[in-house]
């Protein structure tokens, strides 16, 4: 992943994983993932009445490389299923999903055959916000949640979950 | 300074001004420059959300909330209508069986269990429209995302709205109930009925002249509370037996 | 009276004609106008009116216009006339105020608790007023109020508060089941439904009157408050409870049996079905329940995998193998599904090579599985004597079989015979046990000498004779009581008057595992070992059978079984479904033969759960799906077979009976069947034999052997509800179960100074014995005693001597003196 991996073992990191962690959770680039509905809110989230800037988060990427928060935002058919996979792998280390509205985090009110019951079949979701659609608040409230989440987190458990 | 001076410089700014003003408003480059001039006098519409949350539409669904009757009593008789309403199937009762001494809603039937799974809820509110006794309502609380599915299904202790100041947690026992006196549904119920626990009584056993009293409404006992007997019934009065004896 | 019954031939001159909404419609005569309309697809709103009860008119929801009539008439209650205009709700302000008004008048004192009541979302009220009642209610004052719920049994709640006084429980519980204990008491708007002080509302059927209940009044509670109509999964199922093959509908949630429902067949069970079927779904999930397989290490039953189990169980029929052959039996009780039969049939011959193979836990005399055999084969694979033949019989012999105890809804068809259609029932047997009711006559004889009856019946001037001859086919009922002979007894004496015959087995899987040759000397389809042709014919189906079964005389059925295991002969004892500790004949018998293989050999115990067998003797022990688990097939008394789905999922380690014997095979070295649908096509082309063996020749009456001095031969009969394992966990249920007690008859008991109830200590072969209330029986035979099977503890099985004969001496239990008097 970087550093980390290249320390011999013992040295202990606390203060540069926070730095580290903080840097990182300030400086979350989305990758735009709208599916459905929920991509309003998402949209409306990135303007100026919610102005997702104020989190280091306006730039929305439409590359993966350049990405390290997916946000599904909508609901995940069968066949988008291996394409949001694949983006998923494409993003680089470290990189975080957060499932927006519950069409994403289980199918939501569409049980049926046509959706993947839940984005957690497909990949490692880090933050479930309900709603449908979530309003903007409610993302960013998942948002700082998500941040307080990656300022908690240390190397080895990255290393662990990468 | 002479007058002609004074009336040079006003001139000269009065032509500086509609200078300006032509610019800013007949030149396409100054017609994109006064839009950040402009904004620096209006107030800035970006909510500052996790500090200051503006307050959101006064009929806007957030999560749900289980109500209580002031004395405690849950509204909710775990009839699992929320649930047949429901289009996510998001939501789960499980009825069950007050006692005597482990009373949780007037009636007969109370929620044992009550979940929302707001991994499916879609927050539309027809739950609440299809609870009978408005036991269900939906707050404006929204901030509810989890990293967790197992963490945004929400069980009754969460949904449960506190106890009122002067009320109780359940479970009440009958006789707590039948001492305050209290109207539940509207006036419709007195005191709970009762099941009389775990005996099988034959129905003969009922005397058939009281158990067939039709009691008209004003006749209906309100005990205030605080004066209610004290003494009470040792088993339970059906509602409308006492009255009829009186 | 209900629709007319036959069918078909209804030639012109029996056809009315009339007008119903304007469309004309030619219906038998007799027909209510509610059916006609039905017929013109008119469904007029009721509730007191059911296809199989009485009308009664109680309700007066049912009004239509009838032209020529001043009044609206009452279409449940009235029969259609030629050139009648009726006119319904659909077309009639008349009618349809009347229907209006009717249900504002019921709602006055209904209370609207429907979100609480468990009939909410499933109730006829509320469908009819949201369909035409009014929204708002005229009716300002407080309703009627009673204490509720009052328990009229302990399964069975009643609401009267809720109740439309529709008389449906009350029809129900005096037309169809016989137990009038609901009756209307008071009049006017105090008139509700309520039971006699001193008797509580027992009976049978008692669940019926629940599922036809219009409205929530009378609920179950079982049921209470558990889940809601609109929230369960509907699975449509047969009944395992017994032989009826009742339909069922069984209901679940989150994987769960919230409860079961009488699924409506007309040819089997009508609509109704009775307690046991409906409420013993408790053990489906009760601490009993075998969830993993066990084995037996240093003497204690440890959790082990199945390969481990079913290895273990390999090695020891190999181990017996190889000190010869046909040293394995394979007992199955009345549980298994036809399927599981027949494969235990196939893995028992071939693979295991043994002819120890028995689905009976009675001792049955040696001719009976030969003589049905034979019915089995002459009704060609299908049913034979039906539902419908036993309906329509003018007379109905029955022998050694006590309906309601044993097959319940046969009891319900019995009394339908005697109410709607004058049918005489002739009782041969020792004692008349629940027929008394509606027995015509009653040919006493000793406990086990049926057959000399039976033969007699048809013969000779007396008035049984007669009505035997005269029209219309009788019908022949043997039951598993009846002594040795009396099935081809029943038989010929069918065939003497022209009726039909049938065997009434009590536990559900006994057709199946007859039809599967799983009895000694059987083979599938109603073929013998014995014969050439038969075995040629399994033989293509199943490959070769094992020389040494050629030609060796069957033994003596379960009883030759335990006796071979308890000399030694048998190594490895297969017990499936069979709680042979409990409910063999003997137990003192199973007892020897258990503890003799336990000791050298291997019990292998596949069960539902842990059963006194399986905890005391098993060496091995398989966790088995129960029938809402699994798919299968059962057959009925009748031959008739049914199909259940799986309603709920079974316990992760349990596996069908039929997967575990197809393991056991493989794990030997053999590949049975990858499916079901495999075993149903070997069974499709298998097939019963084309032409049926002739009925085995009487074996000489009297083996039943007179007992010596002062010893009373015993009827033992099943009870309903006893202490079997299926019943475990339904505690409403057992709590209905009637009281276990010693019949006597009078003679024995003015000769012995029993009184009537008072405690008597019955002792049996080895000095067991078992404390209970006496019922001075006026029809027993002296001589005889009726003992309840396995109602008691200990039970009745360990009285039995090891022939499984139980004759007792009574003695009554000293009352303590009575203090002054």
């Amino acid at each position: 992943m970087g550093l980390e991996e290249k320390l011999p073992s013992g040295i202990l990191l606390t203060n540069l994983e926070r730095l580290v962690n903080y840097a990182r959770s300030t400086s979350l680039w989305p990758a735009t993932f709208g599916l459905a509905c929920c991509a309003i809110e998402m949209m409306a989230t990135g303007g100026p009445r919610h102005d997702i800037a104020r989190f280091g988060m306006e730039v929305f990427r439409a590359s993966p490389r350049q990405a390290d928060l997916m946000i599904v935002a909508g609901r995940v058919s069968n066949k988008m299923a291996p394409v949001l996979r694949r983006i998923y792998d494409q993003m680089s280390d470290p990189k975080w999903v957060l499932s927006m509205g519950v069409c994403a985090t289980s199918g939501g009110m569409f049980n049926n055959y046509a959706l993947v019951q839940g984005v957690d079949h497909v990949v490692p979701v880090d933050m479930y916000v309900p709603g449908c659609p979530p309003r903007p608040e409610m993302l960013l409230d998942g948002l700082i949640k998500l941040h307080a989440k990656i300022q908690g987190e240390s190397f080895a458990d990255q290393a662990a979950s990468a | 300074m002479t007058l002609q001076a004074w009336l040079t410089a006003a001139g000269g700014a009065v032509a500086l001004v509609l200078l300006g003003w032509l610019a800013l408003t007949r030149t396409v480059l100054g017609r994109g420059l006064a839009v950040p001039l402009r904004a620096m006098f209006v107030k800035p519409e970006t909510a500052s959300y996790p500090e200051a949350p503006r307050p959101t539409a006064p009929r806007f669904h957030g999560r749900h909330q289980l109500n209580r009757y002031a004395d405690g009593l849950e509204k909710c008789i775990g009839c699992e209508l929320c649930a047949w309403a429901c289009p996510a199937d998001a939501i789960f009762v499980q009825g069950g069986d007050n006692t005597e001494e482990q009373r949780f809603s007037p009636g007969e039937r109370y929620a044992e269990d009550y979940q929302i799974n707001y991994n499916r809820c879609i927050l539309c509110g027809l739950c609440i429209e299809a609870c009978p006794t408005r036991a269900l309502t939906m707050t404006q609380e929204y901030e509810i995302a989890a990293d967790s599915r197992e963490g945004l299904i929400w069980t009754k202790d969460m949904l449960l709205v506190d106890p009122p100041e002067d009320g109780y947690d359940t479970p009440h026992t009958d006789r707590e109930v039948r001492d305050r006196g209290l109207n539940y549904y509207g006036g419709l119920a007195v005191t709970p009925p009762t099941r009389k626990g775990g005996s099988f009584a034959p129905a003969t056993a009922a005397p058939l002249q009281r158990a067939g009293a039709v009691v008209p409404r004003r006749e209906l006992p309100l005990v205030p509370p605080g004066t209610g007997d004290a003494e009470g019934e040792p088993d339970g009065d059906g509602g409308s037996a006492g009255a009829g004896d009186a | 009276m209900s629709a007319p019954a036959a069918p078909g031939a209804a030639s012109a001159e029996d056809l009315v004609t009339l007008t119903i909404d304007g469309e004309q419609v030619s219906v038998p005569k007799g027909t209510l106008i509610i059916r006609a309309a039905e017929m013109v697809g008119t469904i007029v709103p009721r509730f007191c009116d059911h296809p199989l009860l009485d009308p009664v008119g109680a309700c007066r929801q049912c009004v239509v216009e009838v032209e020529g009539q001043p009044k609206p008439v009452m279409s449940c209650t009235v029969p259609v006339a030629e050139d009648m205009v009726v006119r319904t709700h659909l077309t009639s302000a008349m009618a349809r105020r009347g229907q209006e008004g009717t249900l504002e008048l019921l709602l006055v004192n209904h209370p609207l608790d429907c979100p609480m009541c468990d009939k909410g979302g499933e109730c006829p009220l509320q469908d009819q007023a949201l369909a035409h009642g009014a929204n708002q209610s005229r009716f300002l004052d407080q309703k009627r109020k009673y204490e509720k719920p009052v328990a009229v049994s302990p399964q069975v709640l009643l609401d009267r508060e809720r109740c439309v006084l529709c008389a449906r429980c009350t029809r129900f519980s005096e037309q169809i089941s016989g137990d009038p204990f609901i009756e209307l008491f008071e009049r006017g708007a105090l008139e509700q439904v309520a039971i006699y002080e001193d008797e509580p509302y027992h009976s049978y059927f008692s669940g019926n009157t629940i599922q036809i209940c219009p409205v929530g009044a009378l609920t179950s509670t079982s049921y209470r408050f558990k889940a809601r109509s609109f929230d369960v999964v509907t699975t449509p199922s047969v009944c395992d409870g017994c032989s009826a093959g009742c339909g069922q509908t069984v209901q679940s949630r989150r994987g769960e049996v919230q409860r079961q429902l009488a699924r409506t067949n007309m040819d089997v069970n009508e609509a109704w079905n009775c307690d046991k079927g409906r409420f013993s779904f408790p053990h489906l999930t009760h601490a009993q329940r075998l969830t993993t397989p066990m084995e037996r290490v240093d003497g204690e039953l440890v959790p082990t995998t199945w390969s481990r189990a079913l290895a273990r169980v390999a090695d020891a029929v190999r181990a017996s193998q190889d000190v010869g052959p046909g040293r394995t039996a394979l007992v199955s009780g009345g549980r298994l599904a036809d399927e599981d039969a027949h494969v235990a049939a196939r893995l028992a011959r071939t693979v295991l090579g043994t002819d120890l193979v028995e689905h009976r836990t009675r001792f049955a005399p040696a001719d009976e599985a030969p003589a049905r055999a034979v019915l089995l084969a002459r009704a060609g694979g299908a049913p034979g004597l039906t539902y419908a033949d036993v309906e329509h019989a003018p007379v109905i012999v029955v022998a050694g079989l006590d309906p309601e105890e044993e097959v319940p809804v046969l009891h319900l068809r019995l009394r339908k015979a005697w109410r709607q259609h004058r049918a005489r029932i002739v009782v041969v047997g020792p004692h008349l046990g629940t027929l008394d009711g509606i027995a015509w006559r009653r040919v006493a004889t000793a406990p086990g000498a049926e057959p000399a009856a039976l033969a007699a019946l048809a013969y000779g001037d007396g008035e049984i004779a007669a009505a035997l001859r005269g029209d219309g086919a009788p019908a022949v009922l043997v039951g598993e009581r009846a002594g040795a002979g009396s099935l081809a007894a029943g038989t010929r004496l069918a065939e003497a008057v022209g009726g039909g015959v049938a065997f009434v087995p009590r536990r559900a899987g006994d057709a199946g595992g007859l039809a599967a040759g799983l009895a000694p000397g059987l083979l599938p389809g109603g073929r013998l070992l014995a014969d050439a042709a038969d075995r040629a014919e399994v033989e293509a189906a199943w490959g070769p059978l094992p020389a040494h079964l050629d030609g060796a005389a069957p033994v003596d059925g379960l009883r030759g079984i335990l006796a071979a295991a308890a000399d030694g002969a048998v190594d490895v004892l297969l017990l499936a479904g069979a709680d042979l500790a409990r409910d063999a004949q003997s137990a003192a018998l199973a007892e020897r033969a258990l503890a003799r293989v336990a000791g050298a050999g291997t019990v292998v115990v596949q069960d539902l759960a842990l059963t006194e067998t399986a905890a005391r003797y098993a060496d091995v022990v398989l966790p088995v799906t129960a029938t809402q688990e699994r798919d299968g097939a059962r057959t009925d008394w009748e031959g008739r077979a049914q199909r259940f789905r799986r309603a709920v999922d079974a316990p992760e380690l349990a596996q069908d009976d039929w997967e575990a014997f197809v393991q056991l095979a493989a794990v030997l070295g053999h590949r049975l069947y990858g499916s079901l649908d495999a075993i149903r096509a070997e069974q499709e082309q298998l097939g019963v034999r084309a032409a049926a063996h002739p009925l085995p020749e009487a074996a000489s009456a009297g083996s039943t052997g007179a007992p010596s001095g002062d010893a009373l031969l015993a009827v033992v009969r099943p009870l309903l509800l006893d202490g079997g394992t299926m019943l475990a966990g339904a505690d409403d249920l057992r709590a209905t179960a009637r009281a276990a007690t010693v019949g006597v008859s009078r003679a024995d008991a003015a000769r012995l100074g029993i009184v009537d109830g008072a405690d008597v200590t019955v002792t049996g072969a080895g000095g067991a014995t078992v404390t209970l209330p006496t019922a001075v029986l006026p029809d027993l035979v002296p001589g005889a005693v009726v003992l309840p099977r396995t109602s008691t503890e200990p039970p009745v099985t360990r009285l039995a001597d090891e022939d499984g004969v139980v004759a007792v001496t009574l003695a009554p239990v000293a009352v303590p003196a009575e203090v002054g008097a």
